[in-house]
């Protein structure tokens, strides 16, 4: 157990616990530097960008401070930082970078060619709007714009979950070569103080084994990576890529549940709130889950039969589990903080087709509500879905505040 | 008679098959890249005529480990190479970029300049035909003035861009301009660089027999009336103040390298002119930064 | 259960680009061969001159000499007075000038002298017999080769000594005699018979001859002077000598009246001799010339030498008449054009109106040149023109079983040409014999030559021609010590140099260099120790632009 000098986060109170692991209050942001240092990264080729900063700052004074040994690369734009990952990566070592918002959009063209390398690259991604016009703000749209880069994606709700997220991705990304998001929003978690259990070095070292990839650039091996290939194989590394796109969401059960045997938390895929019963579940993802448990537990006081499904692994999308989960719910409300014009919340699209084929498929509103960091309350929440109780869904998504 | 003293080892680290036009200048300065490297190397391409002469899939060309990026990164996938073989104690292994023009002087260009102002760690050369030739002779910026590409039917507008100049004054370790026709320069400045540490930049004028619109057998040829005419002087840079010139003008007329290139057939007499002048003033400038001198002196400490 | 085929992996390479054969790509095939130069081409004596002067340049002067001598037993004389046509053709003229070859020839000839280096072994005996009419340069390189084919070999020579007009013709500020001395003994140390004092002089000698031996070569040169009828009219026998004559005398020893002023009358070789030889007798020597100083047959070397040594040319004249008085032979001269219409060979000269003017002169020494003196041998042999008839390959004449050459079967009166043909007759000789190894010689045409076009120039940094030493001018005349000296080792070793080796490969890499498919490989085993992948050679033809000596070519792929 340590407690960095200087390191405003740390405080006589931090407690190292039996296991050896140490309670400290981290913002969202520092806990994924925690995480990431824990999972033991030869390099961190990185660019600052609002609100992503924090993480590199962490791990910057970690790695000064000699608690880290790693080499951050101080690139020159996003597109270097996630450039330099990829081969880092095909190279043989195990990478981590951060970014948000246009950073993110900027590597847009690396993030195919990641997935494509097959470069199990974790990244850490906080949700910031897009421009134009300029914001900070948290919504989910630039990681949604990037749903088909073939990353995985997990949606974190609060910065605990975020420091675990990170380990338990290297562990999934390196099992089925594909790189992967461990997504938060800005400020709401990414800035937002909390108490978080830093598990200790040695265990996380028994839970992710060290990264060892048979195919690399290495001399001794002599085998080029990128040449030009011809139609058949280009279909065949797309199909190879889905099949283990298909693999995910097991593994990432699996992963989950070593996690919480070893460390004593979960999250599962997704996750199930007070669903027994319910005639209206909330499906949503991020911080507002935190909200919208609150909601779930006024509505239930008040005798209405209400559930949350939180949805953590975005991409792949867990088909079957979610349907599972919602068979026989009547009624579904998605509520989410992105648009995508044209087609309106992605994630309500995307359960949709999910649910599309189901014998009895649930009724689905698809809610627009905090869009742009439009703060979304626990109380506009509550009269949300009490209004959807009464209403007949329509298939366009509806503005909410 | 001028004996070549070049030496190539027979177990070459380029091998024949590969698809490069016939009489390619920029087939012949992989050759003597990658000879002078030598196996303990890895090679980042992006796309460029290297790109294919690479070969396709699962066929290399290259006896190295080659890894293929895109246009923009070739500088930052390097670095992200040699940053990954130094954690795994593989310092002594050499990483070596060969990118076009493009990849270097235009798109690629923000990549080179934070890897240099980084000092990362590697071998860049730049094998310069002067245009984006694998798409079809559009202009780059280092295409020459005046010069005609698809891109630029009645001629460039405006000059090549000075990349010598503009890696030189990031202060890097090494670098320095070579061409095919002159194999031993070439494989010494290699070598050379290869050896040292830091970001070294190199960049190769390989004449594209299609793209200038030069006969098969004269890549070499050409490349030397680039230098004699002054168009092209070979020279090192070391730290971004020491200069060192091999090879250059030696007074033969700009027309005896314009003359015999498609791209320049329609220039007026004027143009030509022009072209002089501009050739002889950039010499003249090239030898007066060669000969400068200031008190204090000072040597960077390299990181 | 199921074999799939095995797929191919859509990433990370598992093999090579060498198992493609971009071979097939090319419409024309570069060859290495060898080619001759145009000095070889040009050279009477058929020598392989870039070969040699390599040699030179490695300091390996014995191997060079060894190589020269394949064909010129004579490299000291030649390397003194040959005319060179080497040089003339030679493609360094493009830059600098034309190598030295005959100064690197002189040099390495003398080295030899120096160095007592023997000559190639005679041949196996063979146990025929051949005769060769006549001592000079054509006859003894004849009996050379001759000796070397493995043939008996007798020469039968009129005069007191063997060597022709090298000894009696050629005065010795040009070609010392111990030189010529030392050359045709180690001919005929190869076991040549030798029968001076031995003139063949009339059919009948001839026709036993012919009956004694196996084959004859005729050699005996043309030793009869042409003369001016005009002249002799006027002066007779006191006044008006033949050239040659004069040297001979001179050599022999004698103490010729001539008078102070002397006039040579000729534009070649021989009126050169004649003049710079009369200097050295204390004379006043004019030459006149119908040529002009820029066409005279005469070398330019020996003109300027004259020159220097205070002869003078009165050039594009002719003496139309002459008046004899008690004092001297008064000519009467005019200045001449040559008409340009006149048959190949021919001078026809075209007095310029008003340029009449008068020389005086004691003695007159005619050197307007020789016929064949043809008296023993025809009428059995066919003639043309005073000159024995000659197949051009085996310089065999109508005669079965006799051949000629020199200057008795051309009109071409140079002594490399002479030795260049006693080699060929002896070849032509060998083939009537049916030697097992030989055949006639071939003919060299400059078509065949590299061209100075296929010279790569870059390859050869600019070097100043070096120029043979010379006596000074006011030196010369106390005797007749050698004029033109051998370069030193440096000057050899320079002048090797700039040979650029015309079509013979030296083995500089370039090909092997400047292949952008590696398909040009170096192979000892072969004979030109480089092969081209006919796999990979995509026919761009860069190996052929940078030899820098057009020793490989392209050739169009047969279809």
């Amino acid at each position: 157990m340590t407690t960095t000098a200087g390191d405003p986060t740390t405080t006589a109170d931090d407690a190292m616990t039996a296991t050896g692991e140490t309670r400290m209050l981290l913002t969202g942001n520092h806990a994924v530097s925690y995480g990431a240092m824990l999972s033991r990264p030869e390099l961190v080729p990185i660019y600052p960008i609002t609100p992503q900063t924090p993480i590199a700052e962490k791990i910057s004074e970690l790695q000064l401070s000699g608690q880290f040994d790693v080499d951050i690369m101080t690139a020159e734009s996003e597109h270097s930082a996630m450039s330099a990952c990829i081969t880092a990566s095909l190279t043989g070592v195990r990478v981590f970078t951060a970014t948000a918002s246009q950073g993110l959009l900027l590597m847009h063209e690396m993030l195919h060619y990641a997935s494509g390398a097959r470069a199990p690259i974790v990244m850490a991604e906080v949700n910031r709007t897009l421009g134009s016009p300029w914001g900070f703000w948290p919504d989910q749209s630039d990681s949604l714009s990037q749903r088909d880069t073939s990353w995985i994606q997990f949606y974190c709700e609060h910065g605990q979950e975020s420091l675990d997220t990170v380990i338990q991705a290297f562990r999934v990304a390196e099992e089925l070569l594909l790189p992967a998001m461990v997504i938060h929003e800005a400020f709401y978690v990414s800035h937002a103080l909390e108490p978080v259990v830093v598990p200790a070095q040695e265990r996380v070292d028994e839970y992710l084994p060290p990264f060892n990839p048979v195919h690399r650039l290495d001399t001794q091996l002599g085998e080029s990576w990128g040449n030009v290939v011809n139609q058949d194989m280009f279909y065949r590394h797309r199909k190879a890529l889905t099949e283990s796109m298909a693999l995910v969401p097991q593994a990432a059960i699996d992963a989950d549940a070593d996690y919480e045997r070893m460390f004593g938390r979960g999250y599962g895929i997704l996750e199930r709130y007070r669903m027994d019963g319910a005639d209206t579940v909330i499906v949503g993802f991020g911080s507002m889950c935190g909200t919208a448990r609150v909601a779930v537990d006024a509505l239930r006081d008040a005798g209405h039969a209400v559930g949350l499904l939180k949805i953590k692994l975005f991409n792949p999308f867990p088909i079957e589990h979610v349907r599972q989960a919602v068979a026989g719910v009547p009624k579904l409300v998605v509520v989410e903080r992105n648009v995508s014009p044209g087609i309106g919340g992605v994630l309500g699209q995307t359960l949709k087709s999910a649910l599309y084929g189901m014998s009895h498929p649930p009724a689905v509103h698809s809610y627009l509500a905090g869009v742009g960091g439009v703060n979304v309350s626990a109380r506009t929440l509550v009269e949300m879905i009490t209004k959807a109780m009464a209403d007949e869904p329509v298939a366009e998504s509806v503005w909410q505040r | 008679m001028e004996q070549l003293h070049y030496e190539i080892d027979e177990s070459e680290v380029f091998s024949s098959g590969h698809n490069a036009c016939p009489g390619c200048g920029e087939a012949l300065a992989i050759r003597y890249v990658l000879n002078t490297m030598g196996p303990n190397t890895i090679g980042v391409v992006p796309p460029s005529c290297i790109a294919i002469i690479s070969g396709p899939q699962p066929y290399s060309s290259m006896r190295i480990p080659v890894y293929q990026t895109t246009l923009e990164a070739s500088a930052a996938s390097a670095a992200g190479i040699k940053r990954a073989l130094k954690r795994q104690g593989k310092d002594d292994v050499n990483v070596l970029v060969m990118a076009g023009d493009g990849g270097t002087y235009d798109i690629g260009f923000q990549a080179l300049s934070g890897a240099a102002e980084r000092n990362e760690d590697m071998v860049y050369v730049c094998l310069d035909n002067e245009g984006y030739m694998n798409t079809g002779a559009q202009k780059s910026g280092s295409t020459p003035y005046l010069a005609y590409t698809a891109s630029t039917p009645g001629g460039k507008p405006s000059d090549k861009k000075d990349i010598t100049e503009i890696m030189a004054a990031h202060r890097i370790p090494y670098v320095a301009t070579a061409t095919v026709g002159y194999p031993d320069d070439l494989a010494r400045k290699v070598a050379k660089a290869r050896d040292m540490k830091g970001m070294r930049f190199i960049v190769v004028l390989t004449p594209c027999l299609a793209g200038w619109g030069i006969p098969e057998n004269s890549a070499v040829r050409v490349s030397r009336l680039a230098v004699e005419t002054g168009f092209f002087p070979l020279y090192e840079v070391e730290d971004g103040e020491h200069y060192t010139i091999n090879h250059g003008h030696i007074g033969r007329p700009v027309q005896e390298y314009l003359g015999i290139q498609r791209r320049y057939r329609h220039l007026s007499p004027e143009q030509v002119a022009e072209m002089q002048a501009g050739v002889d003033h950039k010499w003249a400038l090239l030898q007066a930064r060669s000969k400068l001198e200031c008190e204090p002196q000072f040597v960077p400490s390299t990181g | 259960m199921n074999t799939t085929p095995k797929e191919i992996p859509t990433a990370w390479t598992t093999g090579y680009t060498d198992i493609f054969n971009t071979g097939t790509w090319r419409a024309a095939t570069p060859v290495h061969e060898w080619r001759p130069s145009p000095c070889h081409v040009s050279c009477p004596i058929d020598n392989a001159i870039p070969q040699w002067i390599r040699l030179i340049g490695e300091g390996a002067y014995e191997e060079a000499w060894l190589s020269l001598v394949e064909t010129n037993p004579f490299p000291a004389v030649t390397g003194r007075v040959c005319h060179h046509p080497c040089e003339g053709d030679c493609n360094r003229a493009i830059l600098e000038g034309p190598v030295g070859i005959n100064g690197l020839e002189h040099f390495l000839a003398d080295q030899a002298l120096q160095q007592g280096w023997a000559l190639p072994a005679a041949g196996k005996p063979l146990g025929r017999r051949v005769a060769v009419v006549g001592g000079g340069p054509a006859g003894l390189s004849c009996a050379y080769h001759l000796r070397r084919l493995g043939y008996d070999v007798t020469v039968l020579e009129a005069r007191p000594k063997l060597g022709g007009l090298l000894r009696y013709g050629i005065p010795e500020y040009r070609l010392a005699a111990e030189v010529v001395d030392t050359e045709i003994q180690r001919i005929v140390d190869l076991g040549v018979h030798v029968r001076t004092d031995t003139p063949v002089d009339g059919a009948e000698a001839f026709a036993r001859l012919r009956h004694e031996y196996d084959a004859v070569f005729v050699a005996v040169g043309a030793q009869r002077a042409k003369r001016l009828q005009h002249l002799d009219e006027a002066g007779g026998a006191t006044r008006v000598l033949d050239g040659l004559d004069y040297l001979r005398r001179v050599s022999d020893g004698e103490d010729l009246a001539l008078g102070e002023r002397v006039v040579v009358i000729g534009g070649g070789s021989a009126a050169i001799d004649v003049a710079r030889t009369a200097r050295r007798q204390g004379k006043q020597v004019t030459v006149m010339s119908l040529e002009t100083r820029d066409v005279m047959p005469a070398q330019r070397e020996e003109v300027s030498e004259a020159v220097e040594e205070g002869v003078r040319l009165v050039d594009g004249a002719m003496a139309s008449g002459a008046a004899l008085t008690v004092e001297c032979l008064t000519l009467e001269c005019r200045l001449v054009t040559l008409d340009p219409e006149a048959p190949p060979g021919v001078l026809r000269p075209l007095p310029i109106e008003g340029s009449d003017f008068l020389l005086e002169a004691d003695a007159v020494i005619m050197a307007i040149g020789q016929d064949a003196d043809l008296g023993a041998f025809g009428p059995a042999l066919q003639t043309e023109q005073a000159l024995l008839q000659v197949d051009p390959d085996t310089l065999a004449t109508s005669l079965e079983g006799v051949f000629a050459g020199g200057d008795v079967a051309t009109m071409s009166r140079y002594v490399s040409v002479a030795v260049g043909e006693g080699r060929r007759a002896a070849w032509g000789i060998a083939a009537y014999l049916a030697h097992p190894d030989t055949q006639p010689l071939p003919h060299l045409d400059l078509s065949q030559a590299v061209a100075a076009s296929e010279v790569n120039t870059y390859y050869f940094p600019s070097a100043e021609r070096t120029e043979k030493e010379r006596t000074p001018a006011e030196r010369r005349l106390d005797d007749f010590r050698e004029v033109a000296l051998a370069y030193t080792d440096a000057q050899a070793a320079s002048e090797a140099g700039r040979c650029m080796s015309c079509g013979l490969c030296i083995e500089c890499d370039n090909c092997f260099v400047f292949c952008p498919d590696m398909a040009i490989k170096k192979d000892d085993v072969l004979d030109v120790h480089y092969a081209v992948l006919d796999q990979y050679c995509k026919g761009c033809g860069l190996c052929v632009v940078e030899c820098p000596r057009g020793a490989v070519h392209l050739e169009q792929v047969k279809l």
